[in-house]
């Protein structure tokens, strides 16, 4: 019964493993890996990179980042959704619509909202009387990840918004109403009594957001292509670059491994205080 | 007429201002690109919201004489295969798990490991392989991927529906003499119906949207599939915004569909795993 899924941890899990150690060891190219051992040379080169270590701490801070705004706007629009006397139901479908667009058409949308020369963004900004030069959300290197971070909490905040409404409508409705009758009301009730009981399920989907905050990848390929300069450079597009453009494995298997490391780093201490709130 | 509706007090205006505000940010995004793919290039520039004078012409020409189409239904097809590859490979794992203690839970953990890391790990791994099996550049090769990539998120979120069907059931089968196959087969595929739609339908929405896999495993304009054919277009030296905003539309038209038609079973297949 369970065969299946141990040949999946084997392929997606073990032989992946086995062959980026492997690779990170060896003198490796995409064509041809494997070709002579080199033990920590290339490791010690990619550590002292300060291009890597970049990569990483941006992608760190962009998947705390956006995983923190989208479950801030998906738990307040959760509770809105419940304080909806009507028409929930087509409000819950219209926000779901985001969530369902796949990645590459999010990215179009917004590289044509941020486009400088008659985007949403521009036009939107002329139209309240800005008159200065245009801004070019995509091509400015202070600004190019924020855009990017726009796109995907755009995307995934209705996720979370799921996920908490779920666990708002699994919550004990006399707990409410005796707390609403000892004088609790609105934001207080809110406040005091309903983020308490779905503390769990709030950090539940924070994680899950995490973990598709560090997989981010297409938006950057089709919005930015890493750029401008290295500015929206994640660890994803790190590694695609090294292995598939510069054809240069060895180099691709540290990062990876470093990714490895960087994304349990980050996520562990979330589960773990998951786990126990939920307990 | 009862007047008790009166007394309570009025319902508060900040939920459905939030609600409002909310679904006008999630729509007016895909508003906005389906009002360029009937936009002009002067329209474009204008800073034009709304096109005066709509060029359904920005459709007839990224579908005619385009791989679109083509493109779309390679889509279709690996998204497809993969989900019923997923379900047919999850549904006895994950009955196996929901019927296990902590056995089961230190499995389910190893079993979503893989789906922890970013895909681009796997990447150069999997291409690997399909390059021994003969299989890259095929659509089949694309297919067994996701069906195989998807797995574990499939498992974890039918093992949440199936610990919902009582363990009694399957127990009082085998004490009728039911080997574990017939159990699977004729009680459990049957009560697990519902739940197996709505996990086939998020595991085929996220097989119809992947990008990264596809750009690698499948180049060649044969079997390219609707994400792979966007991220060309935009690639091109003179990037027509018009026709690649109603490309985009045509793409994504199928989705829009179902996530308003099937909204319910989709919902309850996102939150399988959350609610207990």
């Amino acid at each position: 019964m369970v065969s299946p899924l141990i040949l999946t941890v084997l392929v997606l899990g073990a032989y992946p493993l086995v062959f980026i150690v492997g690779a990170s060891l060896t003198e490796s190219t995409l064509g041809n890996p494997f070709q002579e051992w080199a033990g920590l040379a290339s490791a010690r080169e990619v550590v002292a990179s300060s291009d890597v270590t970049d990569a990483l701490a941006r992608g760190a801070g962009y998947a705390v980042g956006v995983a923190a705004l989208s479950t801030v706007l998906g738990v307040v629009l959760a509770l809105a959704l419940l304080g909806l006397r009507r028409g929930g139901g087509l409000a819950r479908g219209l926000l779901l619509l985001p969530l369902m667009t796949p990645p590459v058409v999010v990215a179009i949308v917004w590289r044509l909202v941020f486009n400088p020369a008659g985007g949403l963004l521009a036009t939107l900004l002329g139209a309240v009387g800005y008159e200065g030069q245009a801004v070019a959300v995509l091509s400015s290197p202070g600004l190019a990840l924020l855009g990017v971070a726009i796109a995907d909490t755009w995307q995934w905040t209705p996720l979370v918004m799921l996920l908490v409404y779920a666990g708002l409508l699994g919550l004990d409705r006399e707990v409410l109403e005796a707390a609403a009758l000892d004088g609790a009301h609105g934001l207080r009730l809110v406040r005091h009594v309903v983020l308490p009981s779905v503390a769990g399920v709030v950090l539940a989907a924070f994680f899950v957001r995490l973990v598709l905050a560090f997989k981010v990848y297409d938006l950057v390929a089709v919005m930015t292509a890493g750029g401008p300069g290295q500015s929206t450079t994640v660890p994803s597009y790190l590694i695609h670059q090294a292995a598939l453009q510069q054809f240069d494995l060895d180099r691709a298997a540290v990062i990876t491994l470093l990714l490895a490391v960087v994304v349990t780093v980050v996520t562990v201490p979330v589960a773990l205080l998951t786990r126990k709130v939920e307990r | 007429m009862l007047r008790t509706g009166a007394r309570r007090r009025r319902p508060p205006l900040l939920a459905p201002a939030v609600v409002v505000i909310g679904v006008v940010l999630a729509v007016v995004p895909l508003l906005y690109l389906f009002s360029v793919s009937l936009m002009g290039r002067n329209e474009l520039v204008a800073g034009v919201l709304v096109p005066s004078d709509p060029q359904w012409s920005n459709w007839s020409e990224a579908v005619a004489g385009t791989t679109l189409t083509q493109a779309v239904l390679n889509s279709v097809l690996a998204a497809v295969g993969g989900a019923l590859l997923s379900l047919a490979l999850a549904l006895p794992g994950a009955w196996a798990l929901s019927r296990r203690g902590t056995g089961g839970r230190t499995l389910l953990a190893t079993v979503m490991s893989p789906w922890l890391l970013p895909p681009i790990v796997a990447v150069v791994p999997l291409l690997t392989l399909l390059r021994i099996l003969g299989l890259t550049n095929s659509l089949l090769g694309l297919t067994l991927v996701y069906g195989l990539v998807n797995l574990p998120v499939a498992v974890w979120l039918l093992q949440a529906f199936l610990h919902r069907i009582p363990g009694e059931i399957d127990e009082a089968a085998q004490l009728d003499g039911a080997g574990p196959l017939r159990v699977l087969t004729s009680i459990v595929l049957p009560l697990a119906g519902p739940s197996l739609v709505a996990v086939g339908l998020i595991v085929t929405l996220l097989g119809y949207s992947e990008f990264l896999l596809a750009s690698f495993l499948t180049q060649d304009a044969a079997s390219q599939t609707l994400p792979v054919h966007l991220s060309l277009l935009l690639g091109e030296r003179v990037a027509e915004y018009g026709k690649i905003a109603a490309a985009a539309m045509v793409g994504i038209l199928p989705v829009l569909v179902i996530a308003l038609t099937l909204q319910r079973r989709l919902v309850e297949g996102l939150t399988a795993g959350a609610v207990k």
